[in-house]
């Protein structure tokens, strides 16, 4: 697709190719996709943190009330889905408007939606990228396999839960402007968001904490991603959960649009 | 004041007309209008907070101004953007790049953000050009003040733009590099391009622009050649009360727009 750019008349009208939006997205996510490799703690949230936690469930000795095996591998899950988005996507974009990264891409041809959408693009293909792992390893260590179609209802759910906390995180960067403010809220809040989650199939703290637990944003995805593992289980818990999940993300991404700024300054 | 209207003979490389910007109720800039020849070298003078910036940054595209025209060659910038942007090179005052990429990947980036293809080897000459072949792979903050400015300057004329605005280039940079830029962009002049700069050194604007504008409390105070506005303002009792000697661009400069400090 070519957008609107009709070369000048100009002798000294610039030398380049017609723009196309894909040669914009594909110069865009390339950057983004070798930034992101290059993040050391990108990789770290990305990969360790959920493999830990679903070793640490597996290990653990209450598992069974927490949900099993399903619930501890959509746990795992979840929490990366959780730190990709509201640690990592929020840091580098914190950091980068406050550097003058994105002013500097706004001076270009480049539409300012295709600057935030090759981050975004990024961070999906980073939290496919961990499912797939996680998945491997919930095969290896808790001996979950699924059919195909689960697997592809499961990436699906990824996307949607993606969906969830990267709505949280442009939340957080378009209510603060300060990187170092971002940081401290996105630590603080990931807690209530994604912990809460843990309980959302347990009633160790009773049936009130459980409800409050199954409704916050780290339940709601959690459930919807037990449910997408398990096909044959998919019943109204599951449907209440996805529409918690589209709720949330309409909401968290309604904020972060409206109240976002390209710049600090 | 308006500096619009001087060079019909000639063809313009930018027209801004009665541009207004506001941040809030504050009036940034109010009612700007200039006219660059193709081919001609800008300068767009005035204290901190006078509103250099905000007439850059309209015309840029990255704020939205409250009315007023803005022309690059025969391209409405405000009604095409996309287009306009395509026909400018911007260096920004205080430029970042992604910072885990490499110069060379900074420089890939940006000539596919322009649509020009380009190869590592063509890279690698670009660079090489501006005395950078063997800092392709380090990171822009690895690299010195004077090396920053020259990538900046490379990346703003990557795709050959018939306009180029630069924000205080030679900001921060000691004197061989700012030698050295000026040459840069003193070539740039004589292959044609226009180029509509902001600076704080009177002498490098006396010496190096064709026409200056003065621009203070977001209004053009007056605009001419720098031999044209000595000649213009010498006798103004504002400017003989702070000139010392022979009158200077800067004693115009200060003269018109007070000796008090501005943020």
């Amino acid at each position: 697709m070519i957008f609107a750019i009709e070369m000048s008349s100009q002798p000294n009208a610039p030398p380049g190719r017609p723009l196309t939006l894909s040669g914009v997205l594909r110069a865009l996510l390339e950057a983004d996709l070798t930034v992101q490799l290059r993040n050391g703690r990108a990789l770290v949230l990305t990969f360790l943190l959920p493999l830990v936690l679903l070793y640490g469930l597996s290990a653990g000795k209450r598992r069974a009330q927490l949900g099993g095996p399903i619930v501890d591998v959509a746990l795992a899950l979840t929490l990366g889905i959780a730190s990709i988005a509201i640690l990592g996507y929020t840091a580098s974009v914190a950091r980068d408007r406050e550097m003058g990264v994105f002013q500097r891409l706004r001076v270009t041809p480049a539409p300012s939606w295709t600057i935030m959408l090759s981050r975004l693009a990024v961070q999906i293909v980073s939290m496919l990228v961990m499912s797939v792992v996680v998945l491997v390893a919930a095969a290896v260590v808790e001996n979950v396999t699924l059919d195909p179609a689960a697997y592809f209802l499961t990436f699906l759910a990824v996307i949607f839960s993606s969906a969830v906390f990267l709505g949280v995180g442009q939340a957080l960067v378009g209510l603060i402007k300060s990187p170092d403010t971002v940081n401290a809220v996105g630590r603080l809040s990931y807690l209530p968001l994604f912990a809460l989650g843990l309980f959302a199939h347990s009633t160790i703290f009773g049936t009130t904490f459980e409800t409050i637990a199954r409704w916050s944003p780290g339940g709601a995805v959690a459930t919807l991603l037990a449910g997408a593992m398990q096909p044959a289980t998919w019943g109204a818990d599951t449907w209440w959960a996805l529409l918690a999940s589209v709720l949330y993300a309409v909401v968290f991404a309604g904020i972060g649009i409206r109240w976002f700024r390209w710049s600090t300054r | 004041m308006t500096a619009a209207g001087q060079s019909a003979d000639h063809a313009l490389a930018l027209q801004v007309d009665g541009l207004r910007v506001s941040y809030g109720p504050k009036c940034a800039v109010d009612g700007v209008s200039l006219d660059i020849n193709e081919g001609e070298i800008f300068g767009l003078l005035g204290p901190n907070g006078a509103g250099k910036t905000s007439t850059l940054s309209a015309i840029e595209g990255l704020v939205k101004p409250d009315s007023g025209s803005i022309r690059i060659g025969d391209v409405d910038a405000r009604a095409n953007p996309a287009a306009a942007k395509a026909r400018m090179g911007v260096q920004l005052q205080s430029t970042s790049f992604q910072p885990n990429l490499t110069i060379r990947e900074i420089v890939r980036l940006y000539a596919g953000l322009y649509g020009v293809p380009l190869t590592r080897a063509g890279i690698d000459d670009l660079l090489a050009d501006v005395h950078l072949g063997e800092e392709a792979s380090k990171r822009f903050s690895q690299l010195s003040g004077g090396q920053q400015k020259r990538v900046s300057l490379l990346i703003a004329t990557i795709h050959s733009p018939p306009l180029v605005l630069l924000d205080e280039p030679t900001a921060g940079l000691d004197p061989q590099a700012r030698r050295q830029l000026w040459d840069r962009i003193e070539r740039l002049r004589d292959i044609g391009r226009s180029i509509l700069l902001t600076t704080h050194s009177m002498e490098e604007a006396q010496a190096v622009c064709h026409r200056v504008a003065i621009i203070d409390r977001g209004k053009l105070v007056t605009v001419d050649t720098p031999a044209g506005l000595i000649a213009k303002h010498k006798d103004d009792p504002r400017v003989r009360k702070v000139a010392h000697g022979q009158v200077t661009l800067e004693d115009v400069f200060i003269g018109l727009t007070g000796s008090d400090l501005r943020d």
